[in-house]
């Protein structure tokens, strides 16, 4: 099944190039229209390929890294082609497919085994909810932090505009909110499972501290509202903190046996 | 930031820096302590004086509010100034927890003697949790008088955090873990605790039956010369048996017979279901690359019996992994010290609760796998849950609010102090 990978990762691939490519140079309405049906396509195509993925391994297909990537890069699609809706942000949809992009290709390069068995503990109600919620959240965050790094490389005319803010602050909203709901799943879970709401494991640890700087950031927007660079690096700075909550914790010498880190 | 160069430290209205000088300064007193009191790890008091304490601590905020809202400290303490160096120095806390492996020796000294391999026992990170208590219980009355709907979400989040933090510091004490080893049909009541006491309890348990239920075995191909998996570059390294006929690497495997639990004679095996039994399959391997044929027996083996290789080539065997757990429970009775008895089915994730316990099915003798007789049992008491988990939905609303509403639409700053 996952053999069928490489067909159903080209044609999304290929969909969403195309899709970028006609955001970035066409300027009539028609065209933009078509450039987000052709995004949606692709998006739909990943959709179709990881429900056809689960009913084949019989278990929800979020246990492993490669797992995780093909939903960030359905979310990712996803999310930026909704905020064009919203925003009409033509720049956020490209660099959120372009991401998404990069996880399928890094899927394709390393095509991995799966497993068909999963443990206990994973084996509960909460186990869909939360990794959902979590790669949500994540996608939200990290198209919030695209905004906050192109924000600070592409100062044009040097005069601050307050609409990329917004935009970073509505997408952060949103996925903090998510994040939230992440983090508390996982503690009802884990007294569920484990017996103890939370143990300080490192996969704990560090999506404790992403969460922290979300909250550094919503706060000082609060209170400095019109300090928009310094509130743009905190977001870059949390994006950093996530990245190594997702993928780095895997590779930290704190983290060995972890019942997070995810198998490759 | 023209405040900076008019103003000058300690004169209000106060500010980040001196935020930033009370978090620092709360941090480098708490490992000073944490030196100085030798490295012991910090314990907090159990019932009653927990909840003495709490009721104090409750009692005081509200007295602090109460008499002193309009005092500058009291209005910059229930302020994002003093909150966010407060944020930044809890963030940092955790960071060290994130870098260092916790609840293990180390072998750095200075680790050791600030205590940070077991970081949330240590005087710093009680002493800004405490801090952050008190940020927290300030903003949120300061948010409730006068009462406005508008700060619902508001008092949702910080509220919510609130009852989290205190509850599960002052619970924490009151909080009791222990392992139980039941061996099937006797009946057992202690418990060893974590560091390894044995407790007596009010409960008895008798384990009547544990269960495991497993997966196919997985099947897979290894060196003969080396006796490892080989592994190839996106190749699926084993398949599960169960299925008729699939590939594996360059073979072809087609499965004749498979039994879940079977016993040896000779070269063959046969279905039996008594301890030690082992799963079993006889498969016709094809060598797609020469359509070389090898037909046999493999078998993942038990404490009592031989695992079998089926050899393909010169190079190669074919070997079958144990199984894996698919889904293990004890059935147990369970009598109580005022005379309850029953009977209950504990499985990973679902506990059974009983008079203010929660028994969690753990582990077995993995060893012995299937036929196990040991279930490994644990029994915790957490009497502070309820506030714990009012605590969190309050703060799963409060999400959902932040989800629904987003940023507030002013940028809230008619509340700033
Ligand atoms: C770690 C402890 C926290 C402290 C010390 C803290 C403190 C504060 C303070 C002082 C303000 C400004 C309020 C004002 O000046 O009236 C504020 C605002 C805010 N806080 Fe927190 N907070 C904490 C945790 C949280 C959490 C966990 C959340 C969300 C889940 C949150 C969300 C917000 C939001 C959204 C605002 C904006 C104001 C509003 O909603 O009206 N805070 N916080």
């Amino acid at each position: 099944m996952w053999l069928n990978f490489p067909v159903f990762a080209s044609v999304a691939i290929l969909l969403w190039m195309a899709a970028t490519g006609l955001f970035l140079f066409s300027a009539s309405k028609i065209l933009n229209r078509l450039a987000a049906g052709l995004s949606l396509s692709g998006t739909v195509v990943l959709l179709v390929f990881v429900i056809m993925l689960w009913w084949t391994i019989d278990r929800p297909p979020m246990r492993t890294l490669g797992e995780t990537r093909l939903w960030y890069a359905i979310f990712l699609s996803g999310i930026g082609l909704a905020s064009y809706f919203r925003w009409k942000y033509k720049w956020l949809v490209c660099y959120s497919l372009t991401l998404a992009m990069m996880f399928l290709s890094v899927n394709l390069n390393h095509p991995e085994a799966y497993d068909k068995t999963l443990m206990p503990a994973l084996q509960s109600p909460w186990f869909v909810p939360h990794v959902i919620v979590y790669i949500f959240a994540y996608a939200l965050l990290g198209a919030s932090s695209l905004v906050a790094i192109r924000n600070i490389f592409v100062k044009s005319s040097g005069k601050t505009t307050s609409e990329p803010i917004h935009m970073a602050d509505n997408l952060v909203y949103l996925g903090f909110s998510f994040l939230t709901l992440g983090l508390l799943f996982g503690a009802l879970w884990a007294k569920e499972a484990w017996g103890h709401y939370w143990t300080w494991d490192p996969k704990e640890t560090w999506a404790f501290i992403t969460w922290m700087f979300y909250l550094i950031y919503i706060h000082y927007r609060f209170r400095n509202p019109l300090a928009h660079n310094k509130a743009m690096m905190i977001l870059a700075a949390a994006f950093v903190i996530l990245l190594i909550c997702w993928y780095g914790v895997n590779y930290l010498p704190s983290a060995q046996n972890s019942v997070h880190v995810y198998t490759e | 930031m023209s405040e900076k160069k008019s103003r000058k430290t300690w004169q209000h209205p106060w500010s980040y820096r001196e935020g930033t000088i009370v978090t620092v300064a709360i941090i480098v007193l708490g490992f000073a302590l944490q030196i100085a009191s030798g490295g012991t790890s910090f314990r907090l008091a159990g019932f009653p004086w927990n909840l003495v304490s709490g009721v104090i601590f409750l009692g005081f905020l509200v007295l602090l509010f109460w008499f002193l809202k309009k005092h500058a400290v009291i209005k910059w303490l229930g302020g994002v100034k003093a909150a966010l160096p407060a944020i930044f120095g809890f963030t940092f806390l955790v960071l060290l927890m994130g870098f260092v492996k916790q609840d293990v020796q180390s072998k750095n000294m200075l680790v050791e003697l600030l205590g940070m391999n077991h970081l949330v026992k240590t005087w710093p990170f009680i002493l800004i949790n405490f801090y952050l208590l008190i940020l927290l219980g300030l903003v949120t009355l300061k948010r409730l008088t006068p009462f406005n709907l508008k700060n619902f979400g508001f008092f949702l989040n910080h509220f919510g955090l609130f009852l989290v933090l205190l509850s599960t510091a002052l619970g924490s004490s009151d909080v009791k873990t222990l392992n139980m080893d039941c061996y099937e049909d006797q009946t057992e009541w202690r418990g060893r605790d974590l560091n390894g006491t044995m407790v007596e309890l009010p409960i008895a348990i008798k384990l009547l039956d544990f269960n495991i239920e497993e997966f196919r075995p997985k099947l897979t191909i290894i060196d003969n010369k080396t006796g490892k998996i080989l592994i190839e570059k996106n190749r699926q390294k084993f398949e599960l048996l169960d299925r008729d006929a699939f590939d594996l690497f360059q073979y072809h495997l087609e499965v004749d017979t498979f039994y879940a639990s079977s016993g040896r004679v000779g070269e063959n095996y046969y279905p039996v279901n008594e301890p030690g039994s082992s799963p079993s399959a006889r498969i016709k391997v094809t060598n797609l690359m020469d359509q070389s044929v090898a037909h046999g027996w493999v078998c993942s083996g038990s404490y009592a019996m031989q695992p079998a290789a089926l050899k393909l080539n010169e190079n190669h065997s074919l070997i079958m992994l144990p199984a894996e757990p698919k889904k293990f429970s004890s059935e147990v009775s369970i009598l109580t010290k005022d005379g309850k008895s029953q009977t209950a089915l504990i499985e990973v994730n679902k506990p059974f609760r009983i008079n203010g316990w929660t028994i969690y099915q753990l582990g077995y003798n993995t060893e012995m796998g299937r036929w196990s007789d040991l279930s490994m049992l644990q029994l915790v008491r957490d009497p502070w849950l309820p506030a714990v988990y009012t605590g969190i939905f309050l703060m799963l609303a409060g999400a959902i609010f932040l989800f629904i509403f987003g940023k507030p639409k002013s940028g809230g700053t008619e509340h700033v102090a």
